[in-house]
């Protein structure tokens, strides 16, 4: 079956951490840059997190989805450069498109920030088994029939994709049409997602039946099956962080009252 | 009549990981089992024969013509297909217009289809049925539904994916003589399966799948009495066979009327 899942086991010291470790860090480099107002702070985030990337093996994994959002970004800076509304400067043309130093800074700063975003969230995402953060989650006090539907999401998915081929198949196999006209499409629609829907209610009701069979209801204290992620570092990497963004707030309001 | 000749058929779904290594065979008249362990390539290889997958390399030539540039639903008019779990078809909320729409799309006018498809219900035991919701239905019966929805196409090639799965002894007799019945009107049935006492019963000819090779092709009898080689490729031979060799008789027999029928004879 195949993992929707972005996570990839690379034995790391990020693949060790503590999911919680890496959600702070999200937070810090988020609100860090954010609090102190300055450029150089949030890339300052992407470059630490690029050094997370590359020491977790995942950099690579990275570029598909820079790629995706690169094009958007694109787009950004060049819709920028040319319209924004406080352009003044010159900066160069391309044939009778004008580029503006002010609407090229205000996109960076945006580039900057989504970029600073996206690469941080890939510290966690690439490195973090979707199923222990949740468990680690449900170990903090998290709910652990909410803790089900966000992990069972990663199990239902793949498993309807695969259903849904089976049922391609099955239908293509009594002589229908899948492929071509748009019309043809539109005629192969219900034929193909009703059999999606029923089996998909009779596998909810299944497993609804299997988990109350195996006490998913009890009001008993439960134990986990797997031993929880976290190393002896985890600790004072989040208190750093923490104090990381506390020092960057006592600097923002020192500067409001000064 | 209709034949299937597989020649040189190689299948990988990613290079380099071979799932089918050259498979060579012609399938006849005789009703043809295809056994062995999971992930053997037998169900690779019936998709093949469906279309639904294409050959990496070789060929399969239905009735002398090369499948390869048909599309599936071109296929589908010669060859049908019973899959595995019933509701991965159903859709319709009357069994007598699931079982319709098959024929209806490979090109049946709807007085035939009809027609054919009151009859597949018949032969399957479900004409009481035909307004019923086929989710209404049991799964063993369900399945019965999705076989007669491909037996009112009235192809010359049926494949059947495990035939017994979820059927009482009831069923699986039904299911017996619905095979049958398929090879005395001329029809070529093709069977993945995994009850070997189903097969010794119906089948005529078994082929044994082994990583991707066909190991043994021959006759039903003469392959279940290979118990080394069945034993490599984690199969077992049919209940009453197996009796045979534990009580020492050089014969087998396939199934227990056999089994009666050969002693008789020799007193």
């Amino acid at each position: 079956m195949k993992s929707i899942s972005l996570y990839v086991d690379k034995g790391s010291w990020l693949n060790k951490m503590a999911p919680e470790s890496k959600i702070i860090y999200i937070i810090t480099a988020i609100t860090v840059p954010a609090l102190l107002g300055i450029r150089w702070a949030g890339m300052g985030f992407i470059v630490l997190s690029i050094i997370l990337l590359l020491s977790g093996k995942v950099l690579k994994k990275t570029l598909p989805l820079l790629g995706v959002s690169g094009f958007v970004l694109v787009t950004v800076l060049i819709i920028q450069g040319l319209f924004w509304a406080g352009n003044i400067t010159p900066l160069f043309r391309i044939g009778p498109a004008v580029f503006y130093k002010e609407g090229l800074n205000f996109a960076l700063g945006i580039l900057v920030n989504v970029i600073n975003i996206l690469l941080s969230f890939c510290v966690l995402i690439l490195t973090t088994k979707p199923s222990d953060m949740i468990e680690n989650f449900v170990r903090k006090g998290f709910s652990p029939r909410f803790g089900y539907v966000f992990i069972s999401v990663f199990q239902i998915i793949p498993q309807m994709t695969e259903t849904m081929n089976t049922i391609t198949d099955a239908q293509r196999s009594r002589g229908m049409e899948t492929e071509g006209k748009l019309w043809v499409r539109i005629k192969a629609f219900i034929p193909l997602i009703s059999p999606v829907i029923m089996s998909s209610l009779i596998n909810t009701k299944e497993r609804a039946l299997a988990l109350e069979v195996r006490g998913f209801n009890s009001k008993n204290k439960k134990t986990f099956l797997n031993e929880q992620v976290k190393t002896s570092a985890d600790i004072y990497i989040q208190i750093a962080l923490l104090l990381g963004i506390a020092a960057a707030l006592i600097w923002r309001i020192t500067v409001w009252l000064g | 009549m209709s034949t299937i000749e597989v020649k040189n058929l190689h299948f990988s779904y990613v290079e380099g990981d071979e799932i089918l290594k050259g498979l060579n065979f012609v399938i006849d008249s005789r009703s043809t089992a295809i056994i062995g362990q999971n992930g053997a390539g037998k169900t690779t290889f019936v998709k093949l024969l469906k279309g639904l997958l294409k050959p990496t390399e070789g060929e399969i030539l239905l009735n002398g013509k090369g499948i390869k540039d048909m599309t599936v639903a071109a296929i589908a008019k010669h060859v049908g297909m019973v899959f595995q779990n019933p509701n991965d078809q159903i859709f319709k909320n009357q069994v007598l217009d699931e079982v319709m729409f098959g024929p209806l799309q490979i090109g049946m006018d709807k007085e035939t289809a009809k027609i054919k498809a009151l009859e597949a219900l018949e032969i399957v035991g479900l004409a009481e049925e035909k307004h019923t919701n086929p989710y209404d239905l049991g799964l063993s019966r369900r399945k019965l539904a999705a076989i007669a929805s491909i037996l009112a196409m009235d192809t010359e090639v049926i494949i059947f994916d495990e035939p017994t799965i979820a059927q009482d002894y009831a069923g699986k007799e039904r299911i017996k003589d619905i095979i049958r019945k398929l090879r005395n009107d001329g029809k070529t049935v093709i069977t993945i399966i995994h009850d070997m006492n189903f097969v010794a019963d119906v089948f005529e000819r078994a082929i044994v799948f082994a990583q991707g090779h066909a190991i043994l092709d021959d006759s039903t009898k003469m392959v279940f009495l290979q118990k080394e080689i069945l034993e490599k490729s984690y199969l077992e031979q049919p209940d009453v066979m197996k009796l045979c060799y534990e009580l020492g008789f050089k014969e087998g027999f396939l199934n227990v009327e056999e089994f009666i029928q050969g002693k008789m004879n020799k007193r």
